[in-house]
């Protein structure tokens, strides 16, 4: 059974399920490389995504109109998360934790008390199911153009370029009059919308949400930001622009769950999935830093 | 420089990555032709877990036993606890075309059930079918391309069993997992036949392990005895709640016999790897022919085990009925 076009025919589904762990890592990307904060609000707004999106379809909306309530719903966690950390002054990663961790409860309301929700495909019209593998991949690359091109102008707009700078270095940020405390509240609630639809997306294409769905979220998040970064800073050594790094977190995303299709498809025990995830990302995580150590010239920020 | 060192460790990993791939599907390939006719079963499970495990045993051991086992591939897919796993399993499943897919818990089976209209889905270790896949009216018949086992026990003649034994009691509390879809509605369909019996009932449910302790502590101070119902968590967990309610002399109703093992008085037993089995003999008279997927329905656990942990119960002075046999015997 283990043969190449075995591997072939599979390969749609990771490409479909990679865009949307593509998608979910672009709000990721937003805290941990445009604010240059990491916000482990996101296992628990993934999931919050996913809950209200099915949630919302089984009370009949129609199902673009649940992943934009969903982006809202996930702003709002993402500016709590935001507030305790800016207003009360707890270190953003534990802010994030607090929130993951609330947000458990709240998201077993918001799905009526029950672990596990589910939205039959035949009964209800969803935007993306894996009955239609193709079908995902198109919605799913319109979806990530559509994001890549939001936020390539939005991070050019006043405002945008705020929270850049304010990522960049806050002092200088606050120096030129910015407040910087309102500009990662910002950065919080969009990276926590998108993550939220994303999960949407992921409830949709998957059939239920599920309490434990979000579970992991950051790391696969932050695999596909590295193993993009990878990938582009071998393409272009000289840099490249905004839009080209944020098309490569779709892409890292992409190859993730391309990985992650090999490693079953070749039968290793997928118990051992989050072991080889650890590794990976530890390993290109620290890559560039041994690089340094050696005498070379830093590639990859931060 | 960097750059220079990262391009030659790129370089180096992808020649290694290209080559094993190579090499295994070269020797994929040979071994391919005799796969011709057989069976070819893709098994999603949630998770590894005792019971899970011991569902899946029982099934593949059926289909070996009928088949043999050279005329039956089984390919293995364990989700590790990730709900998107099952998805990314399934899509595999459906991509290799397999014969049949045995989706074990709740998860596995919507995901299956949303890869595919066409390949017959048995589900096992699935409490309700009709909530897990939102059909309105079940009635034990899907009528698409999903059938399978259910572990649900017969909850009222749970409910019952406590009050069998101890007919004096005023507060029962039901000790669950809050993440865990099939609990919720065992705890609801055990809270209202008690209720009707005028018996107090509190649910104390708890997120995960690490506030099992602390619930137990509360639900033991607040109740005269406790039910657990079918509850993952719960079972891989019985030793704290044991730890807790033993000392404070509470007995423990349990629905299943793992969790009863560790820290129950008596339960209702559903036995998994039986059930297992149960979902292989529907798999053969599918892969048979004998009969068509959308016309088979839901199977239940026949006939549960009345079993009691001779050692608690003995220790807290209850005696159970004759028909009771220990657990283990």
């Amino acid at each position: 059974m283990i043969t190449l076009s075995n591997l072939i025919y599979r390969l749609p589904g990771g490409v479909a399920q990679g865009l949307i762990w593509g998608i979910m890592a672009l709000g990721i990307y937003i805290t941990f490389r445009v604010l240059n904060v990491s916000d482990l609000t996101v296992d628990g707004s993934f999931t919050t995504g996913g809950a209200v999106t099915i949630m919302c379809i089984l009370a009949g909306v129609n199902p673009i109109l649940a992943l934009i309530i969903s982006f809202i719903v996930g702003i709002l966690t993402g500016v709590v998360t935001g507030l305790i950390h800016t207003k009360l002054k707890i270190p953003a990663i534990l802010a994030g934790i607090l929130v993951q961790f609330g947000l458990y409860s709240i998201n077993l309301h918001i799905m009526n008390m029950s672990a596990n929700v589910s939205a039959n495909p035949d009964r209800f019209n969803l935007l993306i199911s894996m009955r239609d593998v193709p079908n995902a991949i198109l919605i799913g690359i319109i979806i990530s153009i559509v994001h890549i091109a939001v936020l390539y102008w939005y991070f050019g707009t006043e405002q945008g370029s705020a929270i850049r700078a304010t990522g960049n270095n806050n002092n200088m940020a606050l120096a030129q009059g910015i407040n910087i405390n309102n500009m990662k509240v910002i950065g919080f609630g969009i990276g926590n919308g998108i993550v939220a639809l994303a999960g949407g997306l992921m409830a949709q294409y998957q059939g239920f949400a599920d309490i434990n769905m979000g579970r992991g979220a950051i790391v696969i998040g932050l695999a596909a930001i590295i193993i993009g970064e990878v990938v582009i800073n071998s393409i272009f050594k000289k840099g490249c622009s905004f839009y080209t790094r944020l098309t490569s977190v779709i892409i890292g995303g992409i190859l993730y769950y391309i990985a992650m299709v090999v490693i079953l498809w070749l039968r290793i025990d997928s118990n051992d999935l989050k072991l080889f995830t650890a590794i990976i990302v530890t390993v290109f995580l620290a890559l560039p830093n041994l690089n340094v150590k050696k005498g070379g010239k830093q590639n990859v920020k931060n | 420089m960097a750059v220079f060192v990262w391009r030659g460790i790129m370089k180096k990993l992808l020649t290694i990555i290209l080559s094993l791939l190579l090499a295994v599907t070269m020797t994929a390939c040979k071994t391919e032709v005799k796969e011709e006719e057989k069976f070819v079963i893709g098994i999603c499970q949630i998770e590894t877990h005792a019971a899970l495990d011991a569902a899946t045993q029982g099934f593949k051991d059926a289909l070996i036993a009928e088949f043999g086992e050279d005329k039956l591939v089984f390919i293995d897919g364990n989700a590790a606890g990730d709900p998107a796993t099952c998805a990314t399993i399934c899509n595999g499943f459906v991509a290799d075309g397999v014969d049949m897919i045995l989706a074990n818990s709740t998860p596995a089976l919507q995901a299956a059930a949303a890869a595919t209209t066409t390949i017959p889905i048995l589900g096992t270790s699935v409490t309700e079918y009709g909530v897990a896949l939102n059909i309105e009216n079940f009635n034990g018949l899907t009528g698409f391309n999903v059938s399978g086992t259910s572990d649900l026990a017969p909850l009222d003649e749970q409910a019952q069993m406590i009050l069998d034994i101890m007919p004096d009691v005023q507060v029962v509390g039901i000790l669950y997992c809050s993440s865990e879809a099939n609990s919720i509605y065992q705890v609801k369909v055990v809270k209202e036949y008690l209720e009707s019996k005028k018996v107090t009932v509190k649910t104390f449910a708890f997120a995960d392990s690490n506030d099992i302790y602390l619930v137990t502590g509360q639900a033991i101070e607040e109740c005269d005895a406790l039910y657990i119902p079918t509850d993952n968590k719960a079972a891989s967990s019985a030793e704290i709640i044991d730890s807790v309610a033993f000392p404070a002399g509470v007995p423990i109703f349990c629905g299943e016999e793992n969790t009863c093992l560790k820290c129950g008085i008596v339960s209702l037993a559903i036995n998994y790897y039986d059930l297992g089995v149960t979902t292989g003999q529907m798999a053969i008279k599918l892969l048979k022919g004998e009969v068509k997927i959308e016309e088979m329905p839901i199977e239940y656990f026949s006939n549960p085990v009345k079993k009691y942990n001779k050692e608690i119960c003995d220790a807290l002075g209850i005696t159970v009925p004759d028909d009771f046999i220990p657990i283990g015997e």
